[in-house]
């Protein structure tokens, strides 16, 4: 009966709209705004986008020259020079001052957000999908499968997530590229299992049982009506996850595992100029507020968006 | 032997038997019984002086073959070495036969690495059967007026005052070794009191040092080299203008003015000028980064290529900040090179094992402090006929050169041959030379007799830390092992120096080579040989007495690539061949590739 299938789909999805919310993007958005902590993060992350986004504009030097190469004078560690606050106008202006290899250390924290941007977005989309595969096979499967699946994931997390990413490192190779694949691998087992949690509880609503009802394929109950109804927990823990995800980073480039020299990322600049901290402090203190603001943005905007979404927490 | 024996004929048959049958099963140690022996009527318990002494004479077939130019069979290199035959002639007296005069023999000898180990703790702690990691790495049995507490792998190396000790008792009772890499750490350590003493202050902290009055800064001429390494059995290295124009495309003055302390200056030659001919020849390469690019690419290389900059990250008094300047080198090799260079650290002690056994394959960093002062500390140790592989295959006309500086009885009649060695290490470019680096050592203000040495081989044992009982030096790091005959790091030597003794000894704080454990050593007319006769009343650690057969065996083992004993750490021992030109029985080049 050809004019069945339409019929299946749109009783489904409006089953499936009745069982979410028809206002619960518009809802989210409402709660989250609602909540100061949430619109500090939201605010502190979108000026880090768009510092990363015009990084170039907004940069007056390269990140990796040095003064030595432009002629300019300069020492290692000089101090913050800002001619707004009485730096003589004839010295050239560095709003962090210079770095040990007498590069400017603004330069270098502005491009810095970059990389830690990108850091956080792709370790945790890589965390997530793979963590997304993983728990829906488990919480849909079930059995065997789901035992064997999570037993290993059990395995990786009984394991402290910075040791692990330290032996992937070690195994793999230093570089930003391997951390990144570290922290990416050691955060899988989080989504899986919050993934398959979701799973577990959507797999027995209505919509669904009225697909399989229906004789949908089971990879298309699974993708079409389980995971997206799945998501909302998995967007919270990512969005969290990023933080974390900025701060593993840096801590493997501090032991000199991720960021290579000269790459302007923030933990690799503390460890780089690390002996400079009594005579140079702004070198430490300037990338880590970076790497604080980064990580405190996307923990506000988590929690902002944990409670926006948790329904017991609506007023 | 050197512990205290009771004699009888009896015992003396055995012990001869013995002493052959060792000898045969090693070849290691030949032993002349003197013709006499004891009466039958003299007591069983003899005083020690009457005892036949047993003197060990290596190598047992005679002579090492000096000269020697061609290999002897497939399993070795020719002989290439200076020592002909060492001799212990009785108890106390040590003959040293060489193939060539040397002048700095004693200097040599006063170092570290030779501190005389007993013959029985040699024979019990170093396991003819096993390869590398030895039981003596981790324990110390020496003469010198510490001996070891505890070696708390990861923490600290602990001392004890040696209150057997021949000469003036230390100072202090306890003396502890603590160590970290991060100058700012060592710092923060002094300031608070935690340790007496502190190594390498950061190149930024002089001003916070000085400005403190509770804390003295000891400031260390600069009596050494950093310099960046290639090694020739590489490509691109392999091609001679490629180093040459590497040479010339780093601005050395650039790294000095910015990164390096006050008291440093840029290397015109390997070795620095205060040390006699360490300046003879031709100044290197003026900067100049059109000429160098130019010359890249007339090497086949127009577009640069891609290679490592290999180190390791720990502070010396030659490389002050390592990471800062490999970044800096990094940078001005891509902006006049256009070589892109990835940086790789290596844990320090495989660095240097890396290093010695050639296979650092980029360009890398290291550099050398002097361990006596004479140009052959430089130069014999890093491109004479003896040294490592660290720059890959040898040229001749350097070798040839530096045999003959060696072999020279004055400074004046050596300069022709060192001028003619610095300028083929011009032409070749093993390295480059970039800094005789400036440095100091800090104090608490109260430490009494607190110096600075421009070998780096601070004395403690003089030292008294106001009104404490221990005294807590920190260093850069951890020594990799207390066998020092088998380290060439500062780190280790430095301990080892504290609880271990040469037949000669530096001054404390200054470079003079003085007699230790020998009462003196004194050469023939032609410097080939030195008779050295030795202290008495001389006891090891464990109480065992020193003789000339300890004396003998110590530098057997280093000497002789064959003998059972040649093992420590990692077994290379690389101060023997590059202070005396070559093992004996050397083990043949390592196949290409």
């Amino acid at each position: 009966m050809s004019h069945a299938e339409p019929s299946m789909d749109a009783t489904v999805d409006i089953l499936a709209e009745k069982a979410g919310s028809s206002s619960l993007r518009r809802d989210t958005i409402r709660n989250v705004l609602r909540q100061r902590s949430a619109v500090v993060g939201l605010t502190i992350m979108s000026i880090l986008f768009l510092v990363a986004v015009f990084a170039p504009l907004i940069a007056p030097y390269e990140p990796n020259t040095s003064m030595l190469d432009l002629g300019e004078p300069g020492s290692r560690g000089d101090p913050p020079c800002i001619h707004l606050f009485g730096c003589p106008e004839d010295e050239p202006q560095h709003l962090m001052g210079l770095d040990s290899n007498i590069r400017d250390e603004f330069s270098r924290v502005v491009h810095g957000s970059r990389v830690s941007l990108q850091i956080g977005f792709l370790t945790v989309s890589f965390a997530i999908v793979v963590g997304t595969i993983i728990g829906a096979i488990a919480g849909y499967a079930g059995g065997a499968s789901d035992n064997v699946l999570m037993r290993m994931m059990d395995v990786v997390l009984s394991f402290p997530s910075l040791i692990l990413a330290i032996a992937i490192v070690t195994v793999l190779g230093t570089g930003l590229t391997n951390a990144m694949l570290a922290i990416g691998i050691v955060s899988i087992p989080i989504y899986a299992r919050v993934m398959r949690a979701s799973v577990l509880s959507v797999r027995e609503t209505d919509f669904v049982t009225a697909s399989r009802a229906l004789g949908e394929s089971s990879r298309g109950i699974l993708t079409r009506r389980i995971l997206p109804n799945s998501l909302t927990p998995l967007i919270v823990q990512g969005t969290l996850g990023i933080g974390g995800a900025i701060l593993e980073v840096a801590a493997l480039s501090f032991v000199g595992l991720g960021a290579q020299p000269p790459t302007a990322e923030w933990g690799f600049m503390i460890a780089s100029d690390r002996n400079l901290f009594f005579s140079a402090p702004h070198l430490i203190i300037f990338p880590g507020i970076a790497i604080t603001l980064s990580v405190l943005a996307f923990n506000l905007i988590g929690d902002g968006l944990r409670d926006a979404l948790d329904p017991r927490l609506n007023r | 032997m050197s512990r205290s024996r009771r004699w009888s004929p009896r015992l003396a048959v055995l012990a001869a038997s013995a002493a052959i049958v060792f000898a045969a099963c090693g070849g290691s140690t030949a032993t002349t019984t003197p013709s006499t022996a004891p009466e039958s009527s003299a007591p069983t318990t003899a005083p020690e002086s009457m005892a036949p002494y047993e003197a060990m004479v290596y190598p047992a077939s005679g002579e090492a073959p000096c000269g020697q130019t061609d290999a002897p069979d497939a399993n070795h290199s020719a002989y290439t070495g200076n020592f002909k035959k060492i001799s212990a002639t009785d108890e106390k007296t040590v003959v040293f036969e060489l193939c060539n005069p040397d002048v700095a023999f004693l200097s040599k000898i006063a170092f570290t690495s030779f501190a005389i180990n007993d013959t029985a703790w040699l024979e019990s702690k170093i396991d003819p059967a096993g390869t590398t990691n030895q039981a003596i790495v981790n324990e110390v049995n020496g003469t010198g007026p510490y001996k070891l507490e505890a070696w708390n792998r990861g923490s600290d190396v602990t001392m004890a005052r040696n209150d057997a000790y021949w000469g003036n008792q230390a100072k202090t009772e306890k003396l502890i070794f603590r160590w970290s890499t991060e100058a700012a750490q060592r710092l923060v350590e002094l300031q608070s009191g935690t340790v007496d003493g502190i190594d390498n202050v950061g190149p930024t902290d002089f001003p916070t040092v000085e400005g403190d009055a509770a804390l003295a800064l000891k400031p260390r001429a600069g009596l050494n080299i950093f310099y960046v390494g290639m090694n020739n059995t590489y490509a691109p290295f392999d091609n001679d203008m490629v180093r040459q124009a590497i040479a010339m495309g780093i601005d050395r003055q650039r790294l000095v003015d910015n990164f390096y302390p006050p008291g440093s200056e840029v290397a015109t030659h390997f070795t620095p000028c205060a040390i006699p001919n360490g300046c003879a020849g031709d100044a290197w390469y003026e900067f100049d980064a059109a000429a160098a690019k130019q010359m890249l690419a007339d090497a086949g290389f127009p577009d640069g290529f891609t290679t490592k900059i290999q180190y390791r990250d720990v502070v010396r008094s030659y490389l002050p900040d390592p990471n800062v300047v490999a970044q800096d080198i990094q940078a001005q090799l891509k902006a006049n090179l256009n070589i892109t260079a990835d940086i790789e650290v290596q844990e320090s002690g495989t660095f240097l094992d890396n290093a010695d056994a050639g296979k650092l394959e980029g360009i890398h960093l290291l550099g050398w402090g002097a361990d006596y002062p004479d140009v052959t500390n430089f130069l014999d140790f890093h491109f004479g006929s003896g040294s490592s592989l660290q720059f890959g295959d040898k040229w001749d006309d350097i070798t040839s050169a530096l045999a003959a500086g060696g072999a020279g009885t004055d400074d004046a009649a050596r300069e022709p041959s060192y001028v003619t060695a610095n300028n083929a290490i011009k032409t070749h470019v093993p390295m480059i030379p970039i800094a005789h680096g400036g440095s100091a050592v800090a104090y608490r203000a109260d430490v009494t007799d607190a110096h600075s040495s421009p070998l780096g081989n601070e004395y403690f044992a003089v030292m008294t830390p106001g009104d404490r009982s221990q005294f807590v030096w920190m260093q850069n790091a951890e020594p990799p092992g207390l066998y020092c005959a088998d380290e060439s790091d500062g780190e280790a030597l430095r301990v080892c120096e504290q609880m271990t003794e040469s037949l000669y000894s530096y001054e404390v704080a200054g470079t003079a080579a003085e007699p230790a454990l020998a009462e003196k050593c004194e050469p023939n007319t032609e410097l080939t040989v030195w008779t050295c006769t030795l202290r008495s009343g001389v006891t090891f650690h464990d109480g065992a007495a020193l003789d000339a057969n300890d004396v003998v065996l110590t530098y057997a083992v280093q000497w002789d690539a064959d003998h059972p004993l040649h093992k420590g750490r990692d077994g290379s021992f690389t101060y023997f061949p590059g202070l005396f030109s070559g093992f004996l029985n050397p083990p043949p080049p390592a196949p290409e590739g």
